[in-house]
Parts: C-alpha cells; sequence; structure tokens
C-alpha cells in the first residue's frame, strides 16, 4: 500500500439515543452535527465532503439521500455528499470512507454522521433482507444469533448465565451513560427469566430499536496542529466481508478475525494494547465472540472472559463502557458512529462517570448484516491518544 | 388453449405457490419424492444450494448442471423462535442447519414433526414439503422442512 497520510477526529458528538417519536432524521442529524462543530471549533464552511451512514431510512421513513438532507441544515452544501448503506455497519463504513478520502490527501477535513429512525411498534423485528431465501423461509436476527449460541454452548461449554451477564454488565455500564437509552439495570436473574425470543436468547438478551444520531469531524495531521490540541489519531481503519463459506464453523466470525488482524498490523499494535474497546453487542452472545475476533481471549474462552469481569468497567479490559446496543440502543445507522465517539471521549478523558482512566488505545468493532449464516460487513478501527 | 390466454396468470384462490422457484419440484407427480435441487459446477464439481447462476470459483458460463440433493441430513445448529416472524410464520417454530455430507452442503432449514427444542445438533432428519403460510392473494406457500428420520 502507498504511503498514506495520518487523519484525526477533532470534533465529535451524538444525541441521546432511545425514543424520539417527535423528531425527524434531519433533526437528530442537526443535533449531532451542530455538537462535533463546537466541539471541533471548525466552521461548516470547512467542510470539504461529508459522509452519512444511514441503514433504513428508505424502509421506514421512505426517505432517501439523508445525508444531504441531514448536511444542509447545518450549512453543508455543494461539496462531494456520500450516503451509505451498510446494515449495522453503515456508520462505521461512512468512516471508513470519510478516513480514505482524508488518508489518501483528497481532502483535509471530512464530516461524518451517522442517523437513524428505528422504534417500531414494540415486538417489531427488523427483516434480515426480503430476498434471501431463508428470510422467506422465517429467519429472524434473533433466531441467526441464537443458532451461533447454541453451537457455542455445545462446542465450548459457554453457559446461558456467561451470556446474561454480558447484558447486565453493559446496562451497569449504560446507567453511568447520559447519551444511553437505558439507565436500569438488571439482575442476572431478571436477564435469564425475561420472554424467550430465540432459544437461547432471552428478551433483555437482544439490543432494542432506537432513534439517535452522531458525528464526527476528521482531518490532517497538518489541519489538526492549528487546533484544539485534543486531536485523536485514527492508527487503523479496516472494512471486510463475509465469504459465505458454506460449511464453516459458526462459533466465530472468520471475517471479524481477518479485519482485526488487518488492523492491528496497521496500527503496529496488538490487543494487549488496547485500554477500552466498544464492540457490536446485538444479541449478548456477539460480544462474547467478539472478545474471541478481537483477540481479547483465545477462541472459545469468551464465556470465561465475561464470568471473570475482566470487560467491566475496573477489568483488564473494560468492553462496551457506553453500555453497548444493550443498554446504549442501538440506531443501526448511528452506532458504528457512536461507538467512535465514546473512544474519543474515553481517550480525552471526558466520558464521565463511566471513564477508563488513563486510556491511551481504544478499538471499536461493528458488525453489518447477515447473509448464507455469515456477516456482509465488518469495521475496525483503532484510535490512540498521542 | 388460445395463444392469448397463456400468459393470464392463473386467480383461483387457494391456489399453493413454492417459496421460491427451483428449490424442488411442485406438485410431486405421482410415486415422486420430495427433494431439493440445487446444482453443481461440472468444471471444479463444487456443489449450490439454491442453484447459483454462475460458479464463482470458476466463473465459466455453462457448466451449472442441476442435481437432486441426498435427502437425509444431520442438523449442525438449531435453535427455537418464540415470535412470530416478519415472514408471517407462527411461533413457536424451529430452525437451524442441515448438514448434507454427500453434497458437501450446509441449508438453512426449518424443522417439523416433533418437538421444536428436539431438533439437537447430531440429529437424522429428511427432507419435507410444507405449507409456511399464505401470500397476499391467498395462497398457500410451500417451503421446504426437515422432520425427524423415522424408524
Amino acid at each position: 500500500m502507498t504511503k498514506m497520510r495520518d487523519v484525526y477526529i477533532i470534533g465529535a458528538g451524538m444525541t441521546q439515543f432511545g425514543k424520539h417519536l417527535e423528531r425527524s432524521l434531519r433533526d437528530l442529524g442537526r443535533e449531532a452535527c451542530l455538537l462535533a462543530f463546537r466541539d471541533a471549533g471548525i466552521a461548516p464552511k470547512e467542510v470539504e465532503a461529508g459522509y452519512c451512514g444511514n441503514a433504513l431510512a428508505p424502509a421506514i421513513q421512505g426517505e432517501t439521500g439523508v445525508g444531504q438532507n441531514v448536511f444542509w441544515e447545518v450549512g453543508i452544501s455543494g461539496i462531494p455528499i456520500v450516503n451509505v448503506e451498510n446494515a449495522c455497519a453503515s456508520g462505521s463504513t461512512a468512516l471508513r470512507e470519510g478516513w480514505m478520502a482524508v488518508a489518501g490527501g483528497f481532502y483535509n477535513v471530512v464530516m461524518i454522521t451517522g442517523v437513524e429512525k428505528a422504534v417500531m411498534p414494540k415486538g417489531t423485528m427488523l427483516n434480515v433482507g426480503a430476498g434471501e431465501l431463508a428470510t422467506k423461509l422465517g429467519e429472524v436476527f434473533p433466531g441467526y444469533f441464537a443458532t451461533i449460541a447454541q453451537k457455542h454452548m455445545e462446542r465450548f461449554g459457554t453457559t446461558r448465565e456467561q451470556m446474561a451477564q454480558v447484558s447486565v454488565k453493559n446496562h451497569i455500564h449504560g446507567a453511568l451513560n447520559p447519551y444511553a437509552q437505558f439507565q436500569k439495570k438488571f439482575t442476572l436473574e431478571e436477564v435469564l427469566k425475561s420472554p424467550m425470543i430465540a432459544d437461547p436468547l432471552t428478551l433483555f438478551s437482544c439490543c432494542p430499536n432506537s432513534d439517535g444520531a452522531a458525528a464526527l469531524i476528521l482531518c490532517s495531521k497538518e489541519k489538526a496542529r492549528k487546533l484544539n490540541g485534543r486531536a485523536i489519531r485514527i492508527a487503523a481503519s479496516v472494512l471486510a466481508t463475509g465469504t459465505y463459506e458454506n460449511q464453516r464453523d459458526i462459533t466465530n466470525w472468520e471475517v471479524e478475525i481477518r479485519a482485526a488482524q488487518q488492523a492491528y498490523k496497521m496500527a503496529s499494535l496488538g490487543p494487549e494494547d488496547l485500554d477500552v474497546v466498544e464492540v457490536h453487542d446485538a444479541f449478548t452472545i456477539c460480544e462474547i465472540l467478539h472478545y474471541e475476533g478481537l483477540g481479547l481471549c483465545p477462541l472459545g474462552e469468551g464465556g470465561r472472559l465475561i464470568e471473570e469481569r475482566a470487560t467491566e468497567l475496573g477489568g483488564s479490559i473494560p468492553v462496551n463502557p457506553s453500555g453497548g446496543l444493550l443498554s446504549k440502543g442501538h440506531p443501526v445507522g448511528a452506532s458504528g458512529v457512536a461507538q467512535v465517539v465514546e473512544i474519543v471521549w474515553h481517550l480525552r478523558g471526558q466520558a464521565g462517570e463511566r471513564q477508563v482512566e488513563g486510556a491511551k488505545v481504544g478499538l471499536a468493532d461493528m458488525m453489518g448484516g447477515n447473509k448464507e449464516g455469515d456477516t456482509r460487513a465488518c469495521t475496525v478501527h483503532i484510535l490512540v491518544k498521542e | 388453449m388460445p395463444e392469448s390466454a397463456k400468459n393470464i396468470p392463473s386467480t383461483k384462490i387457494g391456489s399453493a405457490v413454492p417459496v421460491q422457484e427451483g428449490l424442488f419440484n411442485y406438485p410431486l407427480r405421482d410415486g415422486e419424492r420430495p427433494a431439493l435441487k440445487g446444482n453443481r459446477c461440472s468444471h471444479c464439481g463444487k456443489n449450490f444450494f439454491p442453484k447459483r447462476a454462475v460458479c464463482p470459483e470458476c466463473f465459466i458460463s455453462g457448466h451449472m448442471e442441476e442435481i437432486e440433493l441426498e435427502r437425509q441430513g444431520v442438523v449442525y445448529a438449531s435453535t427455537v423462535v418464540r415470535v412470530s416472524s416478519p415472514a408471517g410464520i407462527k411461533a413457536p417454530y424451529a430452525y437451524g442447519y442441515v448438514d448434507l455430507p454427500a453434497n458437501q452442503l450446509r441449508v438453512f432449514a426449518l424443522f417439523t414433526g416433533a418437538d421444536p427444542g428436539s431438533f439437537v445438533p447430531g440429529r437424522k432428519v429428511e427432507v419435507v414439503l410444507e405449507p409456511i403460510g399464505a401470500d397476499t392473494e391467498g395462497n398457500a406457500v410451500i417451503g421446504y422442512k426437515f422432520r425427524p428420520v423415522s424408524g
């Protein structure tokens, strides 16, 4: 690969995640973008390109071109605007597009936003993809992850209690995060006894549908030098797609292992260097697989890692201090951007009660969509405080 | 049939349609047993279900031939879903993956014919064709499912 420029995050902002029934996509997006501008201390006219992650507006609101709508709200027009859809990884894929553009020398300042309104009538599940045979036959997201959980239990002895502990932990974290949808803790018993959705995943093992937005401003090293001195470097940005190998072992995601290895190589860092991690815990079992895929523990030992409390705030490697998707909420297209906003806050020491003290290196891991029992998109970003 | 009538679709209420074309023969002919239809690249020998138009390994046309998949397989993984699906499948229902070793394929499948929680990995199952719901015009939608091998 040719020499790339260093890219820095100079602005970060997000709305509270939750139910925003009275607010529009552009309203939520505007709030997040304005917060990012205030944080960066730059004007909209300085932005040279904009990237917007959104997954569901065409299906739910019947709205397309969300990026142009949101950026117009904050006075950004005339420049290249790109709308990005990559399921749950839409926002993080938009971030990667912006990172590439600055790293490649095309622009010095770009803006990223992710926005979604996914709150639907109680009990509504997202469609896995109307064109897929499995969907026509009745596959649902919780069911897909439940088959993975069943296989992980069979192969490694992972327990229902270990999986439920992921939800308990993330709700403890979320209760410390004013941006989280749920500010409520649950006991292990409450998670296990909540209504069964797809065995072994109970209601409180599944993330909610949410509304919300998040935004980031990226710039080149030269531009960052002239600004507020709180710039955070993007040490790695990776996007990978599943291989859809028909008879693959479903107890891990090869695409995630591959993406993580690429990211560690790009950053010249390893899992042992991480201080804080945000992962795509759409369902409790996901977080356990992510521990393993990112190399926080060996394959098969994710259940043990949560049981040992290593991934709680105060543990050896805190995961999802924001509360994760389970507690913070999951406005699909915004989640990948919000993960990075959270990491930025930790690296700057701005994360309030949930602050991971002295954090210098953080990682955000997002996965989006399933196809043929594999994952459509996986992004890994590593951020470093210099 | 007059030429002009050939393209008029049947509007009869209550007929049955397969969930997707090309997955299996339906309706079955007299004496025909239900079986899934996949295809095979005659160049590299790789099998696919559902059928693919072009082999992604070889990427040359004219080498895809239909194959009938083995009727019996082994459960790889499963779950019981307790909420009805947006596709209209009523809860509770069991699904998962079935390995077909002779075809070197794993297929997504609904399960039927036994307690939904009983389709544990390793259980031997066989394919059947059953209604899985109805479409917006009131036709029964026919899908494939796997049930325990009898006897």
